[in-house]
């Protein structure tokens, strides 16, 4: 059946089964491929996108559920070639490790942000309880949502140099 | 309801990547025409950050800017040989593969550099991109300058390779004494957690957590900080919530989906301290050591002498969920004596070690 949705402010006609996964309409559809197969049941978040503004997981929605809805990932964000200060945050932070969870956090995070969450990691840890990550322990996760919450700004051509890049100070 | 805090540490050692021989890391460096820096290692970044520390150690020992380092794992076919991201072996076997590889190239761009200048190699240093002469810095000729002039006018690729290699581990057959030992470089952490039990659910909530770790050298604190901070999640996770048999060896209750296995959330997160040693190793890249796979070994047993600490009770199999507090709990009121104290036999039998074929026939038993 042919069903139109808008992605990311364009709008998109698509010919699925009713019943399809909004997740693997945009993966293979679409090529709308910053939602993760993760584990497909609603348990990690990682293909979580926004529906009219609210964090969905895309594995779970069937299409036929949001015709006509406004769904935005993590290439809607910003403008091609820019980064929100959700994004910047994460990479200041160094938020991401692997990175297969970090699509869904970007996007629920953004979700908590626009409905005007603090920065309080109390708060956003309640806000963001469902996403699993594996690599990082969330600390600098947090890090990162809180920085934006607080609406810091960064300039990624010193978060480099804020590594420690000369490396030969250590006593041998 | 009463809730019991506690406080419970544990320690661990870790050896560096594989042990003994058979575990090489292979590297190739060519230096492009305009002094850029294509590193080719098999090394392969899942996210532990390899490909950056890696960049940093090829920059360091050559002596140019980072952003000149281009770090090629794309292709394992094609680049050199690697065993593999495993044993935590990412930074000190893989390291000194690219540093040794880098120590070539340096060497070279130092000779091509000396004849260029008409100084002694050994006179001169290679900083942020430039061949300077020591102690005169006005004569100097950039890398670039260098890698070009090879390429056009002296017909030559600049370029090195290095393998690391651990040798096999010996003994003396007349003293018995260890000539080339079996380990590489041992890391060691500490991890002391704070819980807090609730004695009606059994259930367990660590609230602080605080660790130490000696790497060696922190090649890029940032992300040795990621390891441990991971780490710690997961050990927390294999302490006291992930199982995939809960009833092993009976499959009963095992759960056929990703949400019956219980990962820890960013609500589990206990207040979280980590603590970076820097002891170097004499043979890892800089004096680095390993982190990676140490890093959730330490928090199950601190969470479990913690409990210990708050309720009176040992639990010696994990994950230690409410069930099994409970239950240690009931024994415990029921005056069943503990059966978990006496710890495991160890049986170490050197006709079956690797030095069997220079000292017969001892074995040992000895009790933990």
């Amino acid at each position: 059946m042919s069903l139109n949705i808008t992605v990311n402010g364009t709008s998109r006609t698509v010919n699925a089964e009713p019943l399809t996964p909004l997740l693997h309409v945009l993966r293979e559809e679409l090529d709308v491929l910053s939602p993760k197969a993760g584990c497909q049941n609603g348990g990690c978040g990682t293909c979580t996108v926004l529906v009219d503004g609210e964090p969905r997981r895309s594995c779970l929605i069937p299409i036929s559920a949001v015709e006509g809805a406004e769904i935005r990932t993590v290439e809607g964000l910003a403008p091609p070639g820019q980064l929100s200060t959700l994004q910047e945050a994460w990479i200041h932070h160094y938020a991401a490790q692997c990175g297969f969870c970090t699509s869904g956090f970007l996007m629920a995070a953004t979700a908590y942000l626009e409905n005007g969450g603090s920065d309080d990691h109390a708060e956003i840890a309640t806000a963001l309880g469902g996403h699993v990550c594996r690599c990082t322990g969330y600390v600098k996760i947090l890090d990162a949502i809180s920085a934006a919450a607080r609406g810091d700004s960064f300039d990624l051509t010193t978060t480099a140099a804020g590594l420690r890049t000369t490396i030969k100070g250590v006593d041998q | 309801m009463a809730m019991h805090r506690g406080r419970g540490i544990a320690a661990i050692e870790y050896p560096t990547g594989m042990n003994q021989n058979g575990d090489p890391s292979q590297a190739w460096i060519k230096l492009k025409m305009d002094g850029r820096v294509d590193v080719f290692a098999g090394t392969v970044d899942i996210g532990q950050g390899s490909k950056t520390v890696h960049s940093q150690i090829v920059a360091d020992t050559l002596g140019v800017p980072m952003d000149w380092v281009t770090m090629d794992t794309s292709n394992t076919d094609s680049s050199a040989f690697c065993m593999g991201t495993f044993a935590s072996r990412g930074t000190f076997i893989g390291g000194n593969a690219v540093r040794l590889a880098a120590e070539k190239v340096r060497s070279r761009i130092l000779e091509i550099g000396g004849e260029l200048l008409e100084i002694d190699p050994g006179d001169l240093e290679i900083i942020d991109g430039e061949v300077i002469a020591k102690g005169s810095p006005d004569k100097k000729i950039g890398v670039g300058d260098i890698a070009g002039a090879a390429t056009f006018v002296k017909g030559e690729l600049i370029s090195g390779q290095g393998t690391a290699l651990k040798d096999y581990a010996t003994l003396d057959p007349e003293t018995g004494a260890v000539t080339i030992p079996p380990h590489s470089a041992i890391s060691y952490a500490a991890c002391a957690v704070e819980v807090e039990v609730d004695e009606e659910t059994g259930d367990v909530r660590v609230i602080k957590m605080s660790q130490v770790y000696d790497v060696g050298c922190a090649i890029n604190p940032t992300m040795v900080e990621g390891q441990i901070e991971g780490g710690a999640m997961q050990g927390l996770g294999l302490g006291l919530l992930e199982n995939c048999y809960p009833y092993y060896p009976s499959n009963d209750h095992r759960g056929g989906q990703f949400g019956s296995y219980l990962a820890p959330s960013m609500e589990d997160l206990p207040e979280l301290e980590c603590i970076i040693l820097e002891n170097p190793s004499a043979d890892g890249p800089f004096g680095a050591k390993a982190i990676g796979e140490m890093a959730n070994n330490a928090q199950p047993p601190a969470i479990a002498s913690a409990i210990y600490d708050a309720v009176g009770v040992w639990v010696t199999e994990l994950p230690i969920t409410p069930e099994k507090v409970l239950r240690a709990l009931e024994a415990k009121a029921a005056g069943i004596p503990e059966s978990v104290t006496t710890g495991k036999v160890v049986r170490y039998d050197e006709a079956l070690s690797i030095t069997s074929h220079q000292s017969a026939d001892a074995a040992v038993t000895f009790a933990v």
